[in-house]
């Protein structure tokens, strides 16, 4: 399963950021309470402390604008984002489909101008660009199984990409921002088809 | 060890001469009397009432979530308890409650003798009340953060009530503030900057978060107001308004909000925990350096709650991720002074006894539980992954609102009954209360964030039977019930023990130690 950003590594690294500062910061409290030994720690401590804090805060920033920018900069080079011109298909992407987001469902249209409701098909592994409208309220779209989550304004156009699952199968769409009382039934497919012979 | 100058910015003693201050009080005196110790039991047990009822929701629709399809509610009493339970809890129950704990010591701790402006927190309690009641007749659906243009589509005909309860917990934040921060301020006069002790610190930096936040909170409510009226189009995208423009605004009040119940559970923290310890904090100025940052960047960051959008600069964004994650080190500056001082000298066996103690333990465990992930949460990229509107928000602030901040709030009411009862809480109830609580909340934030990880989307009544869904649901559930079970055992407790509890006279939480580890330390 391929992740949307390209972000499983960096992912992961960031986890293990969390859990490794999560696991000292509990030992350094179970000790404080348990250990029969005392400990004044002198202030020096706190400054070189708070220049590690500092090293985090830098390295995480990094990583993230390093993977959203490279993630944008696929949408950028199919000319969708800085230019008003329609993005070709097969100059960058597979497909691209234009999604309209409704109370409560979404709507495809594909590059044949095929409409099709609640569920799009795609090949395996095709890189697929999708064009999000909303005309009523906010919603949300989020693949799980290619991890991505975007949550759009209604009347502002929204590009979204993905790298279609390699294996055949239908994968869950669902709205994630409160849209209303449908909000819950607002979910779709992606149907990845066999790979033609 | 600690010197003179140390001893003094600890400020004065949150001590009082045990008495049956509750036992006295007739209907007349809790809700007209102006004594602030009045006006905080007044702010408490309307909390505690808040807390039963939020409570109350949430176990009502965890029911419904705890196996995948729809049993007993359909989406609208779904999402109206959801609402109630998200505004109760929130603006009734946490808010309120450690700021009325606030009110209780500031006059002892910052030597001012009694509450300056105790009229401001009287009508901040009074809208308040009416804020409740016109929320409860309202029944709104549209989530505690009414995006529209989806809030001006939904509802009953009576709505606009709740629009109305927005304004008036504006009102009543903003006169709450207002208060906090004159009782800060005339500390001042008396203490000096340097000297000031950290509660005094808290009650300026609250005042500030509260006074400058809310004019905003109470702009959209009058806006949400006039919009659904059909009198303006600020913010319906439909007629030509703009929903950016709400979400600059929302969360302008938004974040700093939820520091409302943050700052003050901080001071009490820092109140308490010499208090128990018979020792001052590790470090005076670290605590004072991080309550200025934590003031300031809460004003900064907020657009992180609606980021990224295709409407915002890509500078903006990056500026409010660095600022975001940058929250990081005044929070963990807190964290770091309160295990230096717990580790610097010995614990005594009295502070291992006390009940409040374990709440401030589990307090600070909690804190860091919830708040590490603020590391993943502030970054833009893991938040187009499987962050943003996923279980994992919510994960992340029931860690921090119930394993941090209630915890705290139960801390000082365990510290403060005696002092309003005259009499000791029974002992074994309040450490079944804990264990309730702790192993509770823990089952349900560790669920949460397993399901926002797997993507399980929020505000939903029904959900697809996927296995990564289906069990931690039942989990978090089960853990629901537990720390339901914990409120009615503390609930209990404190009203048996209003009567039957051992009567306390002198100081209920005087210093002893253990005969091995050192002399026994006199009371203060």
């Amino acid at each position: 399963m391929e992740n949307a950003l390209g972000a499983s590594g960096y992912t992961a690294t960031m986890l293990a950021i969390v859990f490794i500062v999560l696991g000292l910061g509990i030992a350094a409290l179970f000790a404080a309470l348990f250990l029969p030994a005392r400990w004044k720690l002198k202030y020096r401590m706190e400054f070189v402390f708070v220049v590690l804090l500092v090293g985090l805060v830098w390295y995480a920033d990094r990583e993230s604008t390093r993977i959203f920018t490279a993630y944008q900069g696929e949408i950028r080079k199919a000319g969708v984002i800085s230019s008003a011109e329609a993005a070709e298909p097969g100059r960058n992407f597979d497909h691209v489909i234009k999604v309209i987001a409704f109370q409560w469902g979404f709507a495809f249209i594909n590059d044949e101008g095929r409409i099709s409701r609640n569920a799009e098909i795609v090949e395996p592994g095709a890189k697929v660009l999708f064009r999000i409208f909303g005309n009523d309220v906010i919603h949300g779209l989020n693949i799980p199984a290619v991890g991505i989550t975007a949550e759009y304004e209604p009347g502002v156009e929204r590009d979204l990409w993905i790298r279609a699952p390699e294996k055949p199968g239908k994968y869950l769409i669902q709205c994630l921002n409160y849209c209303g009382v449908g909000h819950a039934q607002m979910k779709a497919w992606l149907v990845v088809r066999e790979k033609e012979a | 060890m600690a010197s003179p100058q140390d001893m003094e910015r600890m400020g004065g003693i949150p001590h009082w001469e045990p008495e049956n201050i509750i036992g006295r009080m007739d209907l007349g005196t809790l809700l007209f009397s102006h004594d602030y110790r009045h006006v905080a039991i007044k702010g408490m047990l309307t909390s505690l009432v808040m807390l039963g009822l939020g409570g109350l929701m949430a176990l009502l629709f965890r029911t419904e979530l705890a196996v995948p399809d729809i049993q007993f509610f359909d989406a609208r009493p779904y999402m109206s308890l959801m609402t109630l339970h998200g505004m109760f809890m929130v603006f009734g129950f946490i808010i309120p409650l450690v700021i009325s704990i606030m009110y209780y010591m500031m006059p002892k701790i910052l030597k001012t003798g009694r509450l300056i402006w105790a009229k401001g927190a009287q009508w901040s309690w009074w809208t308040l009340m009416v804020a409740a009641a016109a929320l409860v007749i309202s029944r709104p659906d549209f989530t505690w953060t009414f995006y529209p243009p989806m809030s001006l589509r939904v509802g009953g005909p009576l709505v606009w009530l709740g629009y109305l309860a927005v304004l008036l917990v504006a009102i009543s934040e903003f006169l709450a503030g207002a208060v906090l921060f004159a009782n800060g301020w005339a500390a001042i006069g008396k203490w000096g900057w340097s000297k000031l002790p950290l509660m005094g610190w808290a009650a300026l930096a609250e005042g500030l978060l509260l006074m400058g936040s809310t004019p905003m909170l109470g702009l959209v409510a009058i806006y949400m107001l006039t919009d659904w009226a059909g009198l303006t189009a600020v913010y319906d995208a439909g007629r030509g308004g703009s929903t950016m423009t709400f979400m600059f605004m929302f969360w302008f009040y938004g974040h700093p909000a939820v520091y409302l119940p943050l700052v003050p559970a901080i001071g009490i923290l820092y109140t308490l925990l010499p208090r128990f310890l018979g020792r001052p904090i590790w470090s005076y100025w670290s605590g004072v350096v991080a309550f200025a940052l934590l003031t300031v960047l809460s004003f900064v960051v907020y657009p992180h709650h609606f980021q990224p959008a295709p409407t915002i600069s890509t500078p903006l964004e990056r500026a409010a991720q660095i600022l975001t994650l940058a929250i990081f080190i005044p929070s963990t500056l807190h964290v770091f002074n309160w295990i230096a001082t717990l580790w610097y000298d010995e614990i005594p066996s009295s502070a291992r006894r006390a009940v409040p103690f374990r709440f401030i333990v589990a307090a600070i465990f909690f804190l860091m539980v919830g708040g590490v992930t603020a590391y993943v949460n502030g970054q833009i990229a893991t938040d187009s992954d499987f962050v943003h509107n996923t279980y994992f928000v919510p994960a992340h602030f029931h860690a921090m609102f119930v394993g941090f901040m209630a915890n705290m709030a139960m801390a000082g009411l365990y510290y403060l009954y005696p002092y309003m009862t005259g009499r000791i809480y029974s002992q074994a109830l309040g450490n079944t209360h804990f264990w309730f609580w702790q192993i509770g909340i823990f089952g349900k934030v560790s669920m949460m964030y397993w399901l926002g990880y797997a993507y399980f989307p929020r505000w939903v009544v029904d959900y697809l039977p996927l296995p990564q869904w289906a069990l931690p649901q039942l989990i978090l559930t089960l853990s629901a019930y537990l720390i339901g079970l914990g409120f009615i055992v503390f609930i209990y407790n404190f009203i048996r023990s209003a009567s039957r509890g051992a009567s306390v006279t002198g100081d209920p939480w005087a210093l002893s130690r253990d005969a091995a580890t050192g002399a026994e330390v006199p009371a203060e």
